[in-house]
């Protein structure tokens, strides 16, 4: 990582195509290639026993044995794909739907205490008992419950943090304008208050994709989606936990990457680690 | 609030497959027996009846009775308290690490700390509890006998050493830290922009003083409201954590309660921790009134 | 992590050690020092025990539903039962000292054993025997408890005797009595169950929150007990148990598993006591509909499923291999029949003629009740693939597994936590009509067998009886039994005394002892 030089107060930051924006995509690219393309280069399959269980790593198996001596680094290759593309799904729709309906819940009161609630009840339930409730309402719905029970869990925190956005946006001049222009709601929400929010919703993209990491993850330990001998990693993790002390790279290398994972996309999606990107706004700190 | 988040939690459990009288049988136990048990539990009676008996008992602290006849309020006299040592600790250590986090960062935006912090920040939030706790587990007690692996009882219920408090506190706390950080950082990106704080800067204030004295008191009600949030996710990954750690929690108690369909139980531990989450909210609303003069 | 454990208090009993010791895939570490090394034991001390239980499913209630092992140790240290599990037979005298039935079998005598106190001093009648038994036979599975005895058959004798009329001829009664006959005093009320004075080795000193001290009984009627008192932790997981252990917080982890065992296995101060015999994972066909309804199709799979590859990747080595009987440590279980191993081409010829469809993907329903336990069916699902066979491993939660799969599916792994006798095995699972015929099978051969059986006063007669009954099972029953995995305790190398037997035997720590 370059530090990147504090940018001198006052001066505006122009939306210039950054060089260091595609090193920041890169790992996240790579990644997420290893986790889809991970299948073809895996040298086991992900249910033949190959060693002892827990065997040291060595031999046939590179990073060792899983509980049934598997071999750990084949179900890591496989393992990542699922659990990446159930956390894509669900960050996507709870941005997309969050800021449609944070926008126009700054344009309607009601709307807007609507929100409030019922923020105020997801906040009261946690997480982890409002997916396992969901996953045993719907046992047959595998990674699907997940990637609903986290899409309802999530979306009124998000909805919430775009409203706050867009709260000063919906009494600013050139909305107001458009609404003594006789505009609709969509319109105002969409063309004026939306366009303004895109750092936002991207920034809010970036912790949403993170989220559902962990929530799909967790879901993964507590056994909700991904079902043995499926290779998951959230999965390994639990499936290996009693033989951490024979081979830790059964748990470790699979925690490893859950967190290499989350972090290399939020990389890629926040433009700057600042949330910056506010036009002509100085920075705290003295040069 | 809490009552339509209770109802809620009846009318769940009710749609699971199975229900605490088959949930709790024995093996042998015939047909007639699970339906002599299911009459005894109330189990027959239609479920809007069991939540208003439910609800009536409530106000005199009597959360019923669990699927194996034993008094909900002893089931959770011993835990409830445990787990509100260990979610509190988690929460202050949560708050003082993120103030202080955050606030570093801020000194210098796009600085080398600042970049620091963002993505540990982001690393550690994006882990999951159960992850800090195997990763904790492995490293300060498996491998250097550091730290007790377990928690371990006393007579009076609470963990017999301090020391094994250290492990599940941190595994609650990283994750959380993370979060929390970012959201302060952010608070005071926001704030940076404020035309106090701009006037305050031009006048040559050093930036630490600027940031204490005029950013953080105007960033208090959006991160008094993420650490708000973060106390429900503390809650959650107490399920996790309890277990890994044998830590003798409400966690631990709510996880076996989903597995038996053990309604009373479940809804005894959300209304506890409910009513937890509900105080921390108010104060946070009441901070965002005291600082902002109304509620946004 | 285990989040939904659900025992079964079907304790084993069996013959310990001597029987079956065969082959051990894989398996370098000899099993522990034999019990009774370490010399005279020594009196004093306090022994840490880890047992696995669940805080939400805590039952102080010796009758109770205990679906905890932490449970079912306390109660079974402060109360006795009649009988308990042996070593030579699979009953052995605790508070009865002694059974003697009629001609006809239906009719038992029970008496009871000399000297025998509550804690607090008053002595153990026959009134307080019956009060007991009848409330054990009035829970909801108590017809399942003890089954045949009605309530009104449970009768005093004197002071000093009990007497129990079977509604039919059982050979095994005293069998019965060996796991939940908790003696309490006459009319406790239930309000004070959990409290109430037993007769057993150790008084209760503290309980909260399923964690216990017991301090130890001086008056035991049963012989000299050691230890001063016994700290009892529940532990949610076996691996914080295994944790605890490994890092010295307990000195005994009941029930750890193979896993753990193999992580002890390389430290000094650790013992691994293995308990043949433990646990019994069969997967069950259904029988008398749905695919494996042709018992061809039945034989096949019994033959598909590698069961050396079964014990040494799933039980890590630490089990046996099996032989599609139940009871395999009953001193009656048939040796002699053949050891099924794995033909693949025999299979195939057998799925061909029974016109089985090799299309179709036939899903196999698993929990994870018990460590291992998922894990056999996904091998075991690989191994049928090698025969042509597609087989799906559909991991369900335990709640939903016993309300919709039990009983009724065609194809499931199930376990008994419990090494009990042939016969056992036959009346609960397997004769027609059973309450838990786990593969609906119904064969006239089998009943009649069974019948001869329990009836039989005559020994030799009874032997061919339960020779044929197994012969019967082996062939055509809806078992596939692949292996037995051991019950594993791990102990710091100063515990001495250790109980050796499989199932519940594993809770009498009355001859524990603690060296320097």
């Amino acid at each position: 990582m370059t530090a990147a030089a504090a940018s001198p107060p006052g001066s505006p930051h122009p939306p210039r195509p950054d060089p260091r924006r595609a090193l920041r995509a890169l790992p996240a690219l790579l990644l997420t290639t290893l986790a889809l393309a991970g299948p073809l280069l895996a040298p086991h399959s992900v249910d033949t026993p190959v060693t002892a269980p827990y065997a040291p790593p060595g031999g046939a198996a590179l990073l060792g044995g899983d509980q049934l001596g598997r071999d750990v680094l084949s179900r890591l290759l496989h393992g990542g794909s699922a659990l990446a593309a159930s956390a894509l799904l669900v960050a996507v729709v709870v941005t997309a739907v969050a800021a449609v309906i944070g926008c126009f819940a700054v344009l309607s009161r009601r709307l807007g205490g609507l929100v409030e609630r019922t923020a105020d009840v997801a906040i009261l339930l946690p997480a982890v008992l409002g997916v396992m409730l969901l996953a045993m309402a719907w046992p047959g719905g595998g990674r699907w419950t997940v990637v609903l029970a986290a899409v309802v869990l999530g979306v009124p925190y998000a909805v919430r943090v775009v409203a706050g956005a867009a709260a000063p946006l919906a009494t600013a001049g050139f909305v107001e304008a458009a609404a003594a222009g006789g505009e609709h709601l969509t319109h105002l929400a969409l063309r004026e208050i939306l366009p303004n929010l895109r750092a936002v919703v991207a920034v809010l993209f970036g912790l949403r994709f993170v989220e559902a990491v962990y929530v799909v993850s967790m879901a993964g330990f507590l056994q909700i989606g991904p079902q043995p001998p499926a290779a998951d990693w959230a999965l390994m993790i639990r499936e290996n936990a009693g033989g951490i002390l024979l081979n830790p790279w059964a748990v470790v290398a699979p925690s490893i990457t859950i967190g290499l994972l989350a972090i290399s996309v939020n990389l890629a999606t926040t433009a700057r680690p600042a949330a910056g990107a506010r036009r002509g706004r100085p920075d705290v700190s003295t040069p | 609030m809490l009552v339509v988040l209770l109802a809620v939690v009846f009318a769940a459990v009710r749609l699971l497959p199975g229900d605490a009288a088959s949930a709790t049988s024995e093996r042998g136990e015939g047909a007639a027996g699970v339906a002599a048990r299911r009459h005894l539990l109330g189990l027959d009676r239609p479920v809007w009846e069991q939540f208003a008996d439910w609800m009536t008992a409530l106000p005199s602290g009597d959360l019923g009775t669990s699927a194996r006849g034993e008094r909900v309020d002893d089931l959770l006299a011993a835990p409830f308290p445990n787990t509100l040592l260990l979610g509190g600790t988690a929460f202050l250590l949560t708050v003082a690490a993120a103030l202080a986090l955050g606030c570093w960062a801020s000194l210098r935006p796009g600085g080398a700390v600042d970049r620091l912090v963002t993505l540990t920040s982001t690393a550690a939030f994006a882990l999951p509890e159960f992850v800090v706790s195997v990763g904790l587990l492995l490293v300060l007690s498996l491998w250097t006998d550091w730290l007790p692996a377990a928690t371990v009882t006393g007579a009076d219920g609470t963990p017999a050493s301090w020391t094994m408090l250290v492990m599940p506190v941190l595994a609650l706390t990283i994750p959380q830290t993370g979060w929390n950080a970012l959201v302060v950082r952010a608070a005071l990106a926001d704030q940076a922009a404020a035309p106090h704080v701009e006037a305050a800067v031009l006048d040559g204030l050093p930036p630490a003083r600027v940031l204490l004295r005029h950013a953080l008191p105007g960033a208090l009600p959006v991160m008094a409201t993420g650490f708000a949030t973060s106390t429900g996710m503390l809650l959650g990954g107490a399920v996790v954590v309890e277990t890994l750690f044998n830590y003798p929690g409400t966690g631990t108690v709510l996880a076996g309660a989903v597995a038996d369909r053990d309604t009373p139980v479940i809804a005894g531990v959300v209304a506890c921790a409910g009513a937890a989450v509900s105080l921390v909210l108010l104060l946070a609303d009441l901070i965002r009134a005291r600082t902002t003069g109304a509620r946004p | 992590m285990n989040l939904n454990r659900r025992q079964l208090l079907w304790a084993g009993g069996g013959m310990g050690v001597a029987a079956l010791l065969t082959a051990c895939g894989g398996d370098k570490e000899s099993a522990t020092s034999p019990a009774g090394d370490g010399g005279e034991p020594r009196r004093g001390g306090t022994l840490r025990v880890g047992a696995l239980g669940r805080a939400s499913a805590i039952t102080r209630d010796p009758h109770g539903t205990q679906g905890n092992e932490s449970d079912y140790l306390i109660i079974s240290l402060v109360h006795d039962t009649l009988a308990a599990p042996g070593a030579k037979s699979n009953t052995v005298p605790r508070l009865a000292s002694g059974w003697t039935s009629s001609p006809d079998l239906t009719t038992w005598r029970l008496t009871l054993a000399k000297g025998a106190a509550f804690h607090d001093g008053t002595p153990v009648t026959a009134a307080d025997v019956v009060w007991s038994l009848r409330r054990l036979r009035r829970t909801p599975a108590g017809s399942a408890r003890l089954p045949g005895i009605q309530e009104d058959n449970i009768n005093a004798d004197g002071e000093d005797a009990v007497v129990l009329v079977s509604d039919y001829p059982n050979a095994e009664l005293p069998l019965l009595t060996r796991l939940t006959t908790f003696v309490l005093k006459k009319d406790t009320p239930d309000k004070e169950v959990a409290k109430a004075p037993g007769t057993g080795p150790f008084v209760l000193d503290w309980f909260r929150g399923g964690n216990a001290r017991l301090v130890r009984n001086d008056r035991w009627h049963g012989g000299r007990v050691h230890l001063d008192a016994i700290e009892v932790t529940m532990f949610e997981s076996p691996q914080a148990m295994t944790n605890a252990l490994l890092s010295g917080q307990i000195d005994l982890a009941s029930n750890a598993g193979a896993v753990a065992a193999r992580t002890a296995a390389a430290r000094k101060d650790l013992q691994v006591v293995r308990r043949p015999d433990d646990m019994a994972m069969p997967l069950v066909m259904r029988t008398d509909q749905g695919p494996f309804a042709d018992p061809r199709v039945r034989e096949a799979m019994k033959l598909v499923v590698d069961r050396e590859a079964m014990v040494k990747q799933v039980l890590s080595g630490y089990g046996t291999v099996a032989n599609d009987v139940l009871g395999t440590a009953d001193p009656r279980y048939a040796k002699d029949i053949p050891q099924r191993t794995r033909d693949l081409e025999r299979a195939g010829r057998l799925l061909k003629e029974a016109g089985f469809d090799f299309g179709r993907t036939y899903e196999l329903v698993t929990t994870e009740d018990v460590p291992g336990l998922a894990d056999s069916a996904t091998l075991f699902a690989h191994q049928a693939r090698e025969a042509g066979v597609k087989v799906e491993v559909v991991k369900q939660e335990s709640g939903a597994f016993y309300e919709k799969t039990w009983l009724k599916g065609d194809f499931y792994t199930n376990y008994w936590g419990t090494n009990d006798s042939v016969v056992f095995f036959a009346s609960k699972t397997m004769v027609t009509g059973a309450g838990q015929n786990e593969a609906q099978w119904s064969d006239k051969d089998f009943d009649a067998a069974y019948r001869k059986a329990t009836a039989a006063a005559d020994d030799t007669e009874r032997a061919t009886a339960l020779h044929d009954l197994q012969k019967l099972e082996f062939e055509r029953s809806g078992y596939l039994l692949w292996g037995m995995a051991d019950g594993i305790d791990l102990a710091a190398a100063k515990v001495h005394g250790l109980p050796r037997l499989p199932g519940y035997g594993r809770v009498q720590l009355e001859g524990v002892w603690l060296s320097r």
